[in-house]
């Protein structure tokens, strides 16, 4: 006996998941067939996750049957996602069954405040539905419906509604899904584009086994959910003389899995004081790599000199007033700018920066006995919106990047090089001493600490300090054993990363989901 | 108002044998015009929203017909818009968002029911209940009870919920008594159709008013009459009731072959039931079920004889009754054991929640419990358990593959939404002056109390939240920080709150969120909002209003002027001034901001001040950095709050503004062209692009490809 087709869409507040609820709608009713539709708009209306329920009985002019109202879970026949996470959250639910549920979803990700909010890295590991789709659903189809609406010029809802007809799971004709949007009117032709789009690229990914909607791998762009990705800043720097030789010197003195990571150091260090200061970074890799070598790191793919490399190269080319100023007056940053502006040929930007330099940053680019006199009586910072898109603003930029040459004078590069070398010191005294990859990989890590600008960098520079004096350079400390040791690294780090509002909440904590999640 | 709602009110008037089709809440508008209304009155807030605002839009046909329509104060005034009908013949509504809105109307709706009315008197409640609730969970039914008001919970489809409609007015009129009918969540947004007809001209209205007053003691509540409303509820107006329930059969009975079993359930909960029998194997798609049903379209009063005829010869009947306390259960099992019925077994809260909403999955297993327990011939209970147990699988098999559960994600303010700004501002100063009281409200703005904001402290109501502060205030060591909507102002903020806290002289600071209008409810129109229409009068200022009222610190900040805005409230924490101190926020301007990849280091400091959807994170360009860079997406409406947020709070030197010249001058682009020339022989490789003049075809920033067809 014919049962009614159920189908749910989830969506985002904001995605036009109503519309395409609508058109649902209209296009069963062109087939002459009884449908119904739920939804719980309040949510939808700001931003939260929110679902649309519909129910078509697939019998000409039948006498209605009697339709639910909410879904229930391992009785979907269709299930419709606009992001990935509400594909997991569908799973979870139990919206998503072998049995006979097909699943169409977007593949692109929008992140949670509670994922955003978290320093670093706070994204969920999205593949891992990726990798459940196929398992889990008789039927997926699976790609970034985003990109492809923005390609076609329209919303996300039309291209979803394109893959949901064309997965084969709907009972209506491409005809009467079509005719709907057209009877919808505003914005028609935009919605059809994006709809063809979608239809089309669902019927190639079916009909056939399992394997051919096998989860792809995200590429990187699309794991931040932002695609397109600017050139990076660095590639110019690329060319600078003398590269070639430090090139022989990473051949020579580093194993092959490193080259490419210490290019990139040696390049960007090039380009942010100058060569001699790249050779630099390549001695004190060198004693990172002897004490890897010594804890036979190259099991492990040279593990540790991996992270080193990168976060010295982060860390000898920290964020100065100098550096911020130069890399804000790049052709290649102007460039940037009037792409994220969308702006048009013909129309011309103004780019203002917002700084506000506190007395501690201008005393960073100072000689250490005036940084000092300006550090006792540092009053908060001074407000400055400087048109950096303006000849004047533009050389007042140009002329603090200009100051480069001097940095080696100031007082913040001889700190930073002092820490350095505490925090290397470190690494090989305990790395020879314990040849515990382990343990120097912990030290190396908290490297992570010392970045950011302001209170932040206050904050977790103090932190990171305080953890070579008391644990890695205490003698008790070490006392304790490696393992011990280990731990407590991890820990304090872990810590002072952690930031107040980043303890999630109770509620979360728990994994718990608030009400109006339950079904979302 | 958000959006206009002309092809609504076109359905308004259809006539006999026409087919109107649509949502569940509009149903009851159309329905309520064919029962010859006199008057509707109410208080917006979903589900219920859409009634008020079609028929805000619908004047022309309400004039024609000669309907009063208005949209009360709060749902105190719209309940006590009913004593229109205690004495005289006029047929009238009134709507709100239960519970909290019978909360607020109760006093009125008290004096009513004992009063009693002459003219049929309809409360359509939604009954905000379970998913995509946004307020306290309780239900209606223990009002309607203490009261003696009728609760209608009708089957949710369209037919039968007009069909309600038009009874619910018959019933009130049968029994003098004003009868609530209740519309769950998705029975308001429910799509379907039913026949339509004619609209009905009220009997009296402004185009036949009533001439003469009628006086009549026994409608007031004093004594003796208040004695003898009482008495009369329970001995003239209940017995009057149970005979035109039963005379109309607005309760169905649906015959089913396991007649050994059988279940009672609220109209309300018929689709959920049957799709559950469905999963079983024990309804087929039209609804026809193997076990008896019994569907209580009425739920208060119940009918003994009704009852007591459904399970005579049962062995086991299963009640189910959502929400809590369980007062259906317990009504049917006194009003079996006072008929002397023993046999069958009332099983209800014992397989079924106590608590919470009856989701598809809840009642699901429910019945399975149900029909383990009693065994009936003729049911297959492997295939049950079987049915049961694939989606507890299900369950168990994505929790695996997922690993960690997905993020939740609760709704937030919206892209560009005015009151973020203040929050932010809020948090800075929170962290700067340490801990502060906050006594929250009802509104958008009860979002700051979720992340990233975390602020708020106490909710206790709509436009309560000052009178929620007056004992925090002298227990407190700071001053307490109240915030309010202009929403919850009108709606009660200003007598319960303001007039009180500067009678008393309190010291605290008021916050107001003034953004023109009730935005959590749909955009509708309040006293100060700016647009009102010529029927409206002209807006009552809440400066003005606060002034009169004898408010001597108050301060008006642009919201979006985060610095600023955390200025006044830095003063208002700290002026010697005592009394209370209010801050109005308001304004918007708007100028769009760009996040330099490069010069980010991804501590996140301006997402925890935002939390605006488009600020968002993307991977680093930089292959040496393994973290994510912040980003601002195409999304972004250009409100500016995240390049003020780091500004105020010194954050970084990431952001910049960005303004496009959308049609530049020749003398515009003669300027431009020698700032290129300097900006890109100075920034070395490739200037950036030198516009061109080019048919000016774009749409600019803000027109990005997204909600084209929203």
């Amino acid at each position: 006996m014919t049962r009614p087709i159920t189908i749910l869409v989830a969506a985002l507040g904001g995605e036009g998941g109503g519309v395409l609820a609508d058109w649902l709608i209209e296009a069963a009713l062109h087939e002459g067939f009884p449908t119904q539709k739920t939804s719980i708009p309040g949510v939808s209306q700001r931003t939260g996750a929110t679902t649309y329920y519909v129910e078509i009985y697939p019998e000409k002019d039948a006498r209605p049957p009697v339709m639910a109202l909410v879904p229930s879970p391992g009785s979907i026949d269709l299930m419709a996602a606009s992001e990935l996470v509400e594909a997991g959250r569908a799973m979870q639910n139990a919206f998503i069954t072998p049995e006979r549920t097909t699943l169409v979803a977007s593949t692109h990700r929008i992140f949670a405040t509670s994922e955003k909010m978290v320093p670093s890295d706070g994204r969920y590991d999205a593949q891992k539905i990726l990798e459940a789709a196929p398992k889990v659903a008789q039927k997926a189809v699976l790609f970034d419906m985003s990109r492809m609406a923005q390609e076609a010029g329209t919303v996300i809802n039309a291209v979803l509604f394109g893959a949901m007809a064309g997965s084969g799971a709907l009972p209506l004709s491409r005809a009467a899904c079509e005719a709907a949007i057209r009877g919808a009117g505003k914005g028609a032709e935009a919605s059809l584009r994006g709809f063809a789009a979608g239809f089309e690229h669902a019927v190639s990914t079916l009909p056939g086994d399992r394997a051919d909607h096998a989860s792809p791998p995200l590429p990187p762009g699309e794991r931040a959910g932002v695609r397109g990705n600017e050139q990076d800043t660095l590639t110019p720097t690329l060319s600078l003389p003398g590269r070639g030789s430090e090139s022989d010197r990473i051949r020579r003195e580093f194993p092959e899995p490193l080259h490419a990571l210490l290019e990139q150091g040696v390049a960007r260090l090039a380009d942010y004081q100058d060569v001699a200061y790249a050779d630099l970074y390549l001695d004190r890799m060198r004693g990172v790599l002897a004490v890897d070598r010594e804890a036979g790191g190259e099991a492990g793919g040279w593990k540790l000199t991996q992270e080193a490399a990168r976060l010295l190269a982060l860390w000898m080319s920290y964020e100065d007033t100098i550096r911020v100023a130069d890399l804000k007056t790049r052709a290649s940053r102007f460039a940037r700018v009037r792409k994220e502006a969308a702006a048009k040929d013909g129309q011309i930007v103004v780019v203002t920066d917002y700084l506000k330099p506190s007395a501690n940053e201008i005393a960073d680019i100072l000689p250490p006995a005036w940084a000092a006199r300006l550090r006792r009586n540092a009053g908060a910072g001074r407000a400055v919106k400087l048109r950096t898109s303006d000849v004047s603003g533009f050389l007042a930029m140009r002329l603090m990047a200009a100051m480069k040459p001097l940095r080696r004078r100031s007082a913040r590069f001889i700190e930073e090089q002092a820490l350095i070398e505490r925090w290397l010191g470190a690494i090989k005294r305990l790395g020879f001493a314990v040849l515990d990859a382990e343990l120097s990989l912990e030290i190396v890590l908290c490297a992570k600490l010392v970045r950011g600008y302001g209170e932040t960098w206050r904050k977790s520079h103090a932190a990171f300090v305080k953890i070579l004096d008391t644990l890695v350079e205490n003698e008790q400390a070490v006392a304790r054993g490696a393992d011990a040791l280990r731990v407590a690294i991890r820990k304090a780090r872990e810590a002072a990363l952690a930031y107040e509002e980043a303890k999630p909440s109770a509620a979360t904590a728990k994994g718990k989901p608030v009400i109006w999640m339950k079904q979302g | 108002m958000e959006r206009s709602f002309k092809a609504e009110v076109a359905k308004l008037r259809l006539g006999a044998g026409q087919t109107f089709t649509g949502e569940g809440i509009l149903a009851v508008t159309k329905a309520l015009l064919q029962s010859g209304v006199s008057y509707v009155g109410g208080y917006q807030g979903a589900p219920v929203s859409h009634l008020m605002d079609v028929l805000a839009d619908a004047r022309e046909l309400l004039d024609e017909l000669g309907v009063h329509f208005e949209a009360c104060g709060n749902e105190a005034g719209a309940a006590a818009m009913l004593g229109a009908s205690i004495n005289y013949p006029l047929r009238g509504a009134a709507t709100w968002k239960s519970v909290v809105g019978t909360n607020v109307a109760s006093d009125a709706l008290s004096n009513l029911s004992s009063a009693g009315v002459v003219g049929g008197a309809l409360i359509v409640i939604g009954e905000d209940y379970g998913e995509g609730a946004s307020i306290i969970q309780e239900r209606s039914h223990s009002f309607a009870q203490k009261s003696q008001i009728w609760l209608l919970d009708p089957r949710p489809n369209l037919p039968s919920i007009v069909r309600f409609v038009e009874k619910g007015f018959e019933l009130s009129e049968a029994s003098n008594t004003p009868v609530m009918l209740e519309l769950r969540i998705r029975a308001c947004h429910v799509h379907g159709s039913f026949e339509t007809k004619d609209n009905v001209a009220p009997r009296h209205s402004r185009r036949n008013p009533i001439q003469k007053p009628v006086f009549s003691l026994e409608r007031i509540p004093l004594p003796p009459a208040n004695y003898t409303q009482e008495k009369h509820k329970i001995d003239v107006r209940l017995p009057e009731a149970l005979k035109f329930i039963q005379r109309e059969q607005l309760n169905e009975f649906f015959p089913g072959d396991l007649r050994q079993i059988g279940i009672i359930l609220q109209g309300g909960m018929y689709n959920t039931t049957i799709r559950a029998l469905q999963q079983f194997g024990l309804a087929d798609p039209y609804g026809e079920s193997r076990i008896p049903l019994y569907v209580l379209n009425v739920t208060y009063p119940l009918v003994p004889e009704e009852i007591t005829r459904f399970c005579s010869g049962k062995r086991a009947v299963l009640v189910v009754e959502e929400g809590q306390p369980a007062h259906i259960e317990e009504a049917i099992n006194s009003i079996l054991r006072r008929a002397d019925i023993n046999d069958p077994h009332v099983i209800g809260k014992d397989v079924l929640p106590m608590a919470g909403e009856y989701t598809g999955e809840v009642v699901l297993n429910g019945l399975a419990a149900f029909l383990g327990l009693t065994l009936p011939d003729g049911v297959d209970l492997k295939a049950v358990e079987a049915v049961r147990a694939s989606v507890e699988q299900a369950k168990t098999r994505a929790a695996e593959l997922l690993g960690a559960p997905v993020p939740t994600r609760p709704p937030g303010f919206c892209i560009g939404c005015p009151e973020r700004p203040v929050f932010t501002a809020l948090k800075l100063i929170e962290k700067e002056l340490g801990g502060i009281h906050i006594s929250s409200d009802i509104g958008c703005h009860t979002f700051s109390t979720l992340q990233p904001f975390n602020l708020g402290n106490t909710v206790l109501g709509y436009g309560l939240s000052l009178a929620a502060a007056s004992a925090m205030g002298p227990n407190f060591g700071k001053r307490i920080i109240t915030v309010m909507g202009d929403g919850g102002f009108w709606h009660q903020g200003l007598t319960t709150g303001v007039a009180n806290a500067v009678f008393r002289n309190d010291d605290g600071v008021l916050v107001i969120m003034q953004n023109g209008y009730t935005s959590a409810t749909g955009t509708q129109n309040i006293p100060s909002s700016p647009d009102l229409s010529a029927k409206e009068g002209s807006p009552i200022a809440i400066e003005s209003t606060l002034r009169g009222l004898g408010v001597k610190w108050l301060e008006r900040v642009p919201n979006y002027q985060v610095a600023d805005v955390a200025d006044a409230l830095r003063r208002a924490m700290t002026t010697e001034q005592k009394g209370l101190k209010v801050i109005i926020a308001d304004g918007e301007w708007r100028t769009r901001f760009g996040i330099d990849d490069d010069v980010c280091t991804g501590d996140r400091a301006c997402i925890r001040l935002s939390g605006c959807p488009s600020l968002t994170i993307k991977d680093s360009p930089d292959p040496l950095r393994s973290e994510p860079v912040t980003t601002i997406n195409s999304g972004c409406v250009g409100c500016g709050l995240c390049g003020e947020a780091a500004h105020a709070a010194a954050l970084c030197p990431s952001f910049h503004r960005i303004e496009v010249i959308q049609n530049p001058t020749g003398w515009d682009r003669f300027m431009h062209g020698i700032r290129q020339g300097v900006i890109g022989a100075l920034s070395g490789v490739g200037a950036a692009s030198t516009p061109r003049s080019q048919p000016r075809n774009d749409r600019g920033v803000d027109a990005a490809p997204t909600r084209e067809a929203r």
